[in-house]
């Protein structure tokens, strides 16, 4: 779906990517880590068509960036870091706006508008000035634009800054959904735990090349359907062993470790099975403080790589 | 009709300014009108003759005539010099950039909004600017003539103002550009035709060489006063002069749509 191969940009001598190659598969939500500087925002601006790369080839389901920048333009959404908005101008305008932008007409353009208002939830709000919205509306409100055109790749460049804990945690569910909707993203975002949770890979880069962890892997993978099982942690008030004999029957679930207060599960399967071990723990009596993804590690293979220059 | 017009003018009418500067616009042309008018009459109070029409007719089309292009000359990079600069500064370029509008629908709604405000503030003064008729001597073709090359001044100098608005970051520093380059062309070119004359002294307008008459036909005034000679005298200087105001302005349309995504490499 997108590919990127062997990109060089440089800026007045500085090189800001280096030979740098990705493949993000159809369907995929890819995560793009690196420090500040590591050429994260210029990939994504060259696969927005905003910047053209000095060599290398850059594609977006087959079509070239560089040679057909308006054909890439009509299948890809691209959010900005700190992007802004007109604040004179209504939520309804702004979007009949970027409909007309993007040559939506007719029914086609009044369901995109109505669908965007539902995605911003700003219904009630259509006729509000944008400068009157909080800033977890606005960034709702610039995703829902982001979309309009039903774009079939997602662009996003550090989406959740400034957000607010909960802001984060909508954004992470609504770009899960539009992943499980079919929609190719590519995200890039400091915010090690939201992509760990939500991307199903994530490609390292630094000084605009691509880096390898420690085991070989120029990417990292996160979350594959259910696949891979996950682990968790859970803090009890006591009752560790019979908390274990009440998990041992339930498929899919392996206890790795009980202590006096604390179970480590590896759980594998659908999200239903994460809800039912919890609520089989509850039933058996046991009482539970705290029920805790353990994630796959990124935050540690990031400071395994980038440690000395992050 | 293009989106960037309806957004531009849109935005433009709901600031203060979309009401506020059409009324003090007005308001100043009526203050020149009304000065001319009681200037004239004081100054043909021992006359010997009657006081006729075009006495006061003429003078006060004129001064409306010069008042209006000094006003319109100083309003044009407040519109024009900000319409790229505020999308960068308010960080929205990307969003149009991105979209399926081309560079040259978005030149074009930046330009034809500015433009149009001033227009519309053009239009507003004709009304006015016709006071003149019920003195007379003054025409429609006057009027006509006196409109046409006021237009092609200020398309020229939006487009202008435009241009460097692609160039800077910042409205206050493209503006600052703006004024300068409004300066140059109005005060700096007669200051060098000046300069140019005092070295061919006693010299009638046609024997000077075209070096020495060059920066004044590059003068928005000298080509408003051009528009007021004798139809029979005026084409061969007056073409010159449009010339020069229409290659301005479409140097400036190229480089800018040049500049449009050229300031994004750095963001």
């Amino acid at each position: 779906m997108i590919e990127v191969e062997h990109v060089r940009k440089t800026f007045n001598g500085t090189q800001a990517l280096d030979d740098f190659s990705l493949r993000v598969k159809k369907g995929e939500l890819v995560g793009l880590v690196g420090p500040n500087g590591a050429g994260k925002t210029t990939l994504i601006r060259i696969l927005s068509t905003l910047l053209l790369p000095d060599r290398g080839t850059v594609s977006i389901d087959g079509t070239d960036v560089v040679r057909n920048p308006a054909s890439i333009r009509r299948v890809v959404g691209y959010l900005a870091d700190q992007s802004g908005l007109y604040q004179d101008m209504r939520v309804r305008e702004l979007l009949e706006f970027f409909a007309d932008a993007f040559h939506l007409q007719g029914t086609g353009r009044n369901d995109a508008l109505e669908n965007a208002l539902v995605r911003a939830g700003l219904e009630s709000r259509a006729e509000d000035f944008v400068e009157g919205l909080s800033f977890g509306m606005k960034q709702r409100l610039m995703l829902a634009k982001t979309l309009l055109h039903s774009p079939s790749v997602l662009l996003l460049d550090e989406p959740a800054n400034g957000l607010d804990p909960i802001a984060r945690v909508h954004l992470r569910d609504f770009l899960k959904e539009l992943n499980s909707q079919g929609l190719t993203i590519l995200i890039s975002s400091h915010i090690l735990a939201d992509l760990e949770d939500i991307c199903t890979h994530a490609v390292l880069i630094s000084g605009g090349k691509n880096v390898v962890d420690e085991e070989g892997n120029a990417g990292i993978a996160l979350r594959q359907a259910g696949r891979k099982p996950r682990l968790f942690e859970v803090e009890l008030l006591g009752g560790a062993e019979k908390a274990a004999a009440a998990l041992a029957t339930m498929p899919g679930v392996q206890v790795l470790e009980a202590a006096a207060t604390r179970l480590r599960l590896s759980i594998d399967g659908p999200d239903e099975r994460i809800a039912d071990t919890l609520r089989i723990l509850v039933s058996a009596g046991i009482t539970v403080t705290s029920f805790a993804r353990r994630g796959s590690g990124l935050e540690q293979r990031y400071r395994a790589v980038f440690g000395g220059n992050s | 009709m293009n989106p960037m017009i309806r957004k531009e003018l849109r935005q433009l009418m709901r600031e203060r300014r979309g009401w506020i500067l059409p009324s003090l616009y007005l308001v100043a042309l009526g203050g020149v009108a009304i000065f001319v008018y009681f200037q004239t009459l004081q100054m043909h109070v021992n006359a010997v003759r009657f006081l006729e029409g075009p006495d006061i007719g003429i003078p006060l089309f004129l001064a409306l005539l010069y008042t209006q292009l000094t006003v319109l000359l100083l309003l044009v990079p407040i519109f024009s010099a900000g319409a790229l600069t505020i999308e960068k500064e308010q960080r929205t370029m990307a969003g149009l950039l991105t979209s399926l509008l081309t560079d040259t629908q978005i030149w074009w709604g930046k330009f034809l909004s500015s433009l149009l405000f001033v227009l519309l503030l053009l239009v507003a003064g004709l009304p006015v600017l016709s006071l003149a008729f019920a003195f007379g001597g003054v025409g429609l073709w006057e009027l006509f003539i006196v409109t046409t090359t006021t237009v092609v001044i200020l398309g020229s100098m939006s487009a202008v103002s435009l241009y460097w608005s692609s160039v800077f970051r910042r409205s206050v520093a493209a503006t600052a550009v703006s004024y300068a380059s409004v300066i140059v062309l109005c005060v700096v070119s007669a200051l060098l035709y000046v300069a140019q004359e005092a070295t061919h002294r006693g010299a009638a307008w046609a024997n000077l060489p075209l070096r020495a008459r060059a920066p004044l036909l590059a003068n928005p005034f000298f080509f408003l006063t051009l528009s007021l000679t004798d139809p029979r005298e005026l084409y061969p200087e007056w073409w010159v002069s449009a010339a020069i105001f229409v290659l301005l302005g479409t140097v400036a349309v190229w480089l800018t749509m040049r500049n449009l995504r050229r300031n994004i490499d750095a963001g």
